[in-house]
């Protein structure tokens, strides 16, 4: 009878596994009879942190040098070589990940998640470059940025803009660098690195939308110089700010400018501000009073945006994955039994109340509010500072680099007839 | 010359890099046109081979078919991925063979021409850049106020339909008149034929929303009325014991000897049958719906049937629970006024007796890897859940009237399925549970701790049992223990058999345990002495329980054995319920009622 | 042209402006810095949290995946009628194509001793789909599992994958530990 329990024993025991508690596994490893050694997975490391501080020390070189090269060697062909290895470097080696530019998202998320944790090497991905605008001008986006390197040596024939086609696209990069902020601090999405029309090709791969969009940008380049930096690029809006008020900065004639205007085709970025005509300026149609308008106008623009920002937020917000499927399981609940929609079936399955699920949404859709009615204010100003900046005239004598869009590439000092 | 030369050369270089990047370019768009068309892994012609293959499992011909084709899309997938790569880095080197002899062509072609004549007035761009500003200004508002009308924040429209109006109207516990349990009731014994009693008409009438609090009076049941009832699992008190008189001790499903009625039950369950006067309630659920019974004793028909759903913190999706305990493991509880109900989702429900709806809530999800099993049980105004998961142990004392949780003791030790029972010790009344590693009694009224003996192990199913002023508890792969709870000390244990989920039952000084390995022991409550051991083929799983000086027992295949309550094993009678059982059977007014996996029967005399 | 208080004015706002915007980003800096990590972090998928949708496979930004699936031999039953290997119903319990759940054949099967059979999987041809994990975890012990592998993966700074997963199983994890490999890592352990 004993044997007979015993017997019933080991078939309990096998139940108890069988009935599949998590960590219990329904069927025992064997005991092999043969000498059998079982294999290893292999799970190779990551790459080393000591070459993420080495990324940061070559950014760190590659940023003085291109410095040096535009403000002290001025020399084009130096900053064409230094662009070449960024590129190679910064590009193909390290695929483009982490750049200057995705940093900025990192940095909101860091700002309005305190649970998330940015490292060190991101931070000063984020934060270096912008020192260096503050003292020397944009010599990142000449010879730290592998985006800028491969639109830069793609440009063969550039066409120049007019002011007021520059202007109204280079609103474009405050709206990119609102949403991008708005996304990232929301948790929602880092749209800068998703859209990233160049990445793919530095990974080469990428899905095959972006390989059009990457290829069309190049194809662009050839004849607009550098799009995505002029156009698009959200980081060069604080390197824009940055480098009005630099330090030091490339300048065009290495001593006294002798208005010769050699250089002033020089610029495949139109980034040249030509010395004031006089007689326009005496002749000017708008006086204090346009001035005093616009500048009354900034707090209403303020509002009017932030106001166009809070009302459409129901909309951005449906972008943040938990709203899209919360929304979805309201409206449309039949999704339930769609075995295919793998998001709702995930959820589904995880055993959370629907209910939960509202409540984490409300909660990012007003925080979509809040960031809506500041991206907005924010969209805002812009406008408004814009069309104030219009209406006042700063008295230039000479040729010299527009401080906050030149790049400072130093095309236009090989123009410039004047040596030491 | 040699600069028209050069010029030449460069020009036969970028149109050939050109041609080159534009075949390469080419080749691999219709790559990849063809890879999203074709998607050779996820062949549909490959399912559909092998789909037929099962129909016809021996053909050899169809086997090869799949085998060259598998072959085949393998290849067709791995040289897709080798031309992509390939033809990736040729682009980029055409690219840059192409961008340099252009930018050389560009250089060689160029004169240094007379600069152009600055745009002659500025003032006229400016008032151009203004306008375009402002024109963008303009569209971005429009387009974010088109983009809000457009769009309607569906979150708002979400909204639980909860019982909550119902909670506050419930809420009445002033007016509730107090009887004490344990004393000879006042309450007259007709609550045989009515149960409701008319004061508790409360729910009875009641909308889903009540506006007005209608001024209730409820009453408890007393001692003499829970007795004759089966107010939870394993009757009054869950402890094994009917109070009921000619009890069938033979009958047969197949043959329908002694069958009254049957039933067949909508959704599965393993909870056990309560009853109240004319009515038994039981409850089923499958990973989608869940819900409640109420059935008319004397004649099988369903009096209603009640969904639990739309509850305030109710996972939209049931956990995972395992075959053999299900998503209403717990049997119900009731007082008479209301029937209460809990499911594996934490969902926990109050109907009254005609099925309104009083109030609902999620305790939340227990994370639980066989699935929720304790069953519910209820004193007075308090209703005992012992909610264990695998990350926190509690006993919860919910009001009855509201569902508000009154009390909440967290316990030591692990998880237990086991279920409560009552037990009165010195006169006041304790809820006793059977924990690894410990034995407790819990004060009924305010869930303080009272004792606690470190005496169980392992995953605790069987729920203990109280008599002869002394406690039982078991466990397979532990003991089968008898406590003093006044003193808090062991009387005696044994190892020798011991139960996985049957829970032992006790009366007449004589202690009853029914193995999953299918042994009857027999032991002497006071002093453990093994009086007679039986051995049956097949386990149990369903709880022996004592009704007038009779043992029931119904092993998982369904076969009932009729033992004398006695020193000497003695058969009086044997059943067939033909399928498997596994739930505990309810006696009530000479009658047997037994769930089986389809069908509820009652057993009786006609 | 030094002495020119026009220009001496502008160079001293410019010289404000300056030192402000120096101040800002100081403050985003340190702001920033308040949860700074020193330690670097990776992607990686929780197995348990995983739901096998397949998404791994499509989703990331290297073709084929840095997802590829890993074998916990210590948790593997070494069946015979393997829920990883074999398709559904299979044919019969053996290598044969028609029997084989995996699209690439990227595991081996081989024979060890009566009734156990040993499974590698083979790293170059996985591609992440995970129906070898859904199979292994339905049917068998969950020994198959999938893993990032940190000699393809990219680390970008957000994982496209990780964005889409439906269960939100991955996650950043310290690159010191940059495995959450089945067995040595548990469902409890992660506390």
């Amino acid at each position: 009878m004993k044997n007979w329990i015993k017997l019933t024993l080991i078939f309990t025991l096998l139940f108890y596994s069988l009935a599949g508690v998590a960590q219990q596994q329904r069927f025992p490893k064997p005991e092999f009879g043969t000498g059998y050694h079982q294999p290893t997975p292999v799970t190779p490391e990551p790459r080393a942190l000591v070459l993420e501080y080495s990324d940061v020390v070559i950014l760190l070189i590659v940023l003085s040098l291109a410095s040096w090269l535009a403000l002290r060697k001025r020399s084009r062909k130096g900053m064409l070589w230094l662009s070449v290895f960024t590129l190679l470097y910064f590009g193909f080696y390290r695929n483009g990940c982490i750049c200057a530019i995705g940093s900025v998202q990192n940095v909101a998320l860091t700002i309005f998640d305190p649970g998330y944790a940015i490292s060190i090497t991101t931070l000063l991905f984020f934060l270096l470059p912008l020192v260096f605008t503050l003292y020397f001008g944009r010599t990142f986006c000449a010879g730290a940025c592998p985006l800028g390197a491969i639109q830069d040596l793609l440009i063969i024939k550039p066409l120049s803009f007019p002011d007021w086609l520059r202007k109204t696209l280079g609103l474009l990069p405050y709206l990119y660098l609102s949403l991008a902020v708005l996304f990232a601090a929301t948790g929602t999405d880092f749209i800068i690195c998703r859209y990233d029309p160049f990445v793919g090709i530095f990974r080469m791969d990428a899905p095959f939308h972006m390989v059009i969009l990457g290829i069309a940008f190049l194809l662009m380049g050839m004849f607009v110089a550098r799009p995505y930096c002029r156009f698009l690029c959200p980081y060069g809006v604080l390197l824009n700010w940055m480098s009005r008020f630099s330090k030091w900065h490339l300048a065009i004639t290495p001593a006294a400018c002798i208005q010769c205007k050699l250089c002033s085709d020089s610029c495949p970025f139109d980034a040249i501000d030509y010395p004031t005509d006089e007689k326009q300026i005496k002749n000017r149609i708008w006086g204090v009073n346009r001035f005093l308008f616009y500048a009354l106008l900034i707090p209403i623009w303020i509002l009017v945006g932030g106001y166009t920002g809070s009302k459409a937020h129901t909309w951005i917000s449906k972008a943040n994955s938990k709203v899209y499927l919360a929304e979805l399981l309201i409206t449309k609940p039949e999704v339930r039994n769609d075995d295919k929609n793998l998001d709702v079936q995930a959820f589904l399955s995880s055993g959370k109340s629907m209910e939960t699920l509202v409540n984490e949404a409300s909660v990012i859709r007003h925080k979509f509010y809040i960031g809506c009615w500041i991206a907005g204010g924010f969209m805002g100003l812009v406008i408004g500072m814009t069309l104030l900046s219009q209406v006042i005239y700063r008295r230039k004598e000479d040729y010299q680099p527009d401080k906050g869009n030149c790049y400072s590439c130093v095309r236009c000092i090989s123009y410039c007839p004047v040596k030491k | 010359m040699e600069n028209d030369a050069k010029l030449k050369l460069f020009l036969n270089i970028a149109l050939v890099s050109g041609i080159f990047c534009l075949t390469v370019a080419l080749l691999l768009l219709l790559n990849y046109m063809q890879m999203t068309k074709n998607k050779p892994l996820e062949s549909k012609a490959l399912t559909s081979l092998v789909k037929q293959l099962s129909q016809e499992p021996n053909s050899d011909e169809l086997k090869q078919e799949i085998r060259d084709f598998d072959l085949l899309a393998r290849k067709a997938y791995f040289n897709s991925q080798w031309q992509v790569k390939t033809g990736g880095y040729l682009l980029l080197f055409g690219a840059i063979v192409l961008a340099f002899a252009l930018r050389v062509i560009i250089g060689l072609r160029s004169k240094i021409e007379e600069p152009d004549i600055l745009d002659s007035n500025e003032m006229v761009g400016r008032l151009l850049t203004q306008r375009w500003v402002l024109l963008t200004g303009a569209i971005l508002v429009i387009l974010g106020l088109v983009a809000s009308y457009a769009s309607v924040d569906h979150l708002r429209e979400y909204s639980v339909n909860d019982s909550s109006p119902n909670l506050k109207i419930a809420d009445n516990r002033d007016k509730i008149e107090v009887i004490q349990v344990g004393q000879a009731p006042t309450v007259a014994d007709s609550a045989k034929t009515s149960s409701v009693k008319p004061t508790v008409s409360l729910g009875s009438s009641l909308p889903v929303k009540v506006t007005q609090a209608p001024a209730v009076k409820v009453s408890f049941p007393g001692l003499a009325e829970i007795k004759s009832n089966v107010p939870s699992f394993r009757g009054p008190f869950g402890n094994g014991v009917f109070y009921q008189k000619e009890t069938p001790v033979s009958w047969d499903a197949a043959s329908g000897k002694n069958v009254i009625w049957k039933t067949p039950v909508p959704l599965k369950g393993y909870n056990s049958p309560i009853i109240w006067g004319t009515k038994l309630f039981l409850s089923g659920a499958d990973n989608h719906s869940r819900e409640v019974y109420c059935y008319e004793r004397n004649t099988g028909k369903i009096l209603w049937k009640q969904p639990v759903d739309k509850i305030k913190g109710s996972p939209e999706a049931a956990p995972k629970v395992t075959e053999d305990t299900g998503y209403s493991a717990p049997s119900l509880t009731t007082d008479g006024n209301r029937v209460y109900a809990m499911f594996a989702t934490g969902d926990i429900i109050c109907f009254d007796m005609d099925g309104n709806r009083i109030w609902a809530r999620n305790l939340g999800v227990p994370d639980n890897h066989y699935g929720h099993a304790s069953s519910l049980m209820m004193l007075k105004d308090k209703l005992f859940v012992q909610y264990d998961t695998n990350k926190s142990r509690k006993l919860i004392g919910l009001k009855a009237s509201t569902g508000q949780t009154a009390w909440e003791t967290q316990r030591k030790g692990k998880i237990s399925w086991a279920s409560p029972i009552l037990a009165e010790i010195n006169g006041k009344y304790q809820v006793v549970l059977s924990t690894d590693p410990m034995v407790a009694g819990y004060d009924a009224d305010s869930g303080k701790e009272l004792w606690s003996l470190n005496c169980m192990m392992g995953e605790v199913g069987p729920s203990p049992a109280f008599g002869s002023g002394l406690i039982f508890a078991a466990n397979e792969y532990a003991k089968l223990v008898a406590i003093d709870p006044v003193k808090n000390v062991k009387v005696w244990e044994s190892d020798e058999y011991m139960p996985e989920v049957a829970s032992p039952v006790t009366a007449n000084g004589l202690l009853f345990i029914a193995t999953s390995y299918g042994v009857i022991a027999c032991y002497d409550a006071k002093s453990g002495q093994k009086y007679w051991v039986k051995e049956d083929g097949t386990g149990f799983y369903s709880s022996p329980v004592i009704v007038d000086n009779k043992l029931y027992t119904f092993n998982t295949a369904g076969k009932m054995k009729v033992f004398e309550v006695g020193k000497t094993e003695k058969i009086l009678g044997e059943g067939d319920a033909a399928e498997k059982v596994t739930t505990t059977p309810a006696f009530k007014d000479g009658r047997m009622y037994l769930r089986t996996p389809k069908f509820i029967y009652c057993i009786g005399k006609k | 042209m030094e002495n020119n208080p026009k220009n001496s004015r502008r160079e001293f706002i410019r010289k404000g402006s300056r030192i402000s915007l120096l101040l800002t980003l100081g403050a985003v800096g340190g702001f920033s810095a308040r949860n700074i990590t020193h330690e670097k972090y990776v992607w990686q998928i929780d197995p348990f949290k995983c739901t096998q949708c397949g998404r791994c496979a499509t989703s990331c930004v290297m073709t084929p995946s840095a997802v590829k699936c890993l074998h916990a031999y210590d948790l593997c039953g070494y069946c015979d009628l393997c829920g990883g290997y074999l398709k559904p119903d299979p044919n019969k319990l053996s290598t044969a194509a028609e029997n084989q759940l995996c699209p690439t054949s990227a595991i081996q099967r081989k024979y060890i001793e009566e009734p156990y059979f040993e499974y590698v999987i083979n790293e170059d041809l996985c591609i992440g789909c995970a129906k070898c994990v859904k199979g292994c975890t339905s049917f068998g012990n969950g020994s198959l599992h999938l893993q990032i592998i940190h000699r393809i993966c990219l680390n970008c700074n957000e994982c496209s994958i990780a964005r889409l997963c439906p269960s939100d199983a991955i996650s950043r994890v310290r690159a010191s530990k940059p495995y959450l490999v089945k067995g040595s890592f548990t469902n409890d352990a992660k506390g």
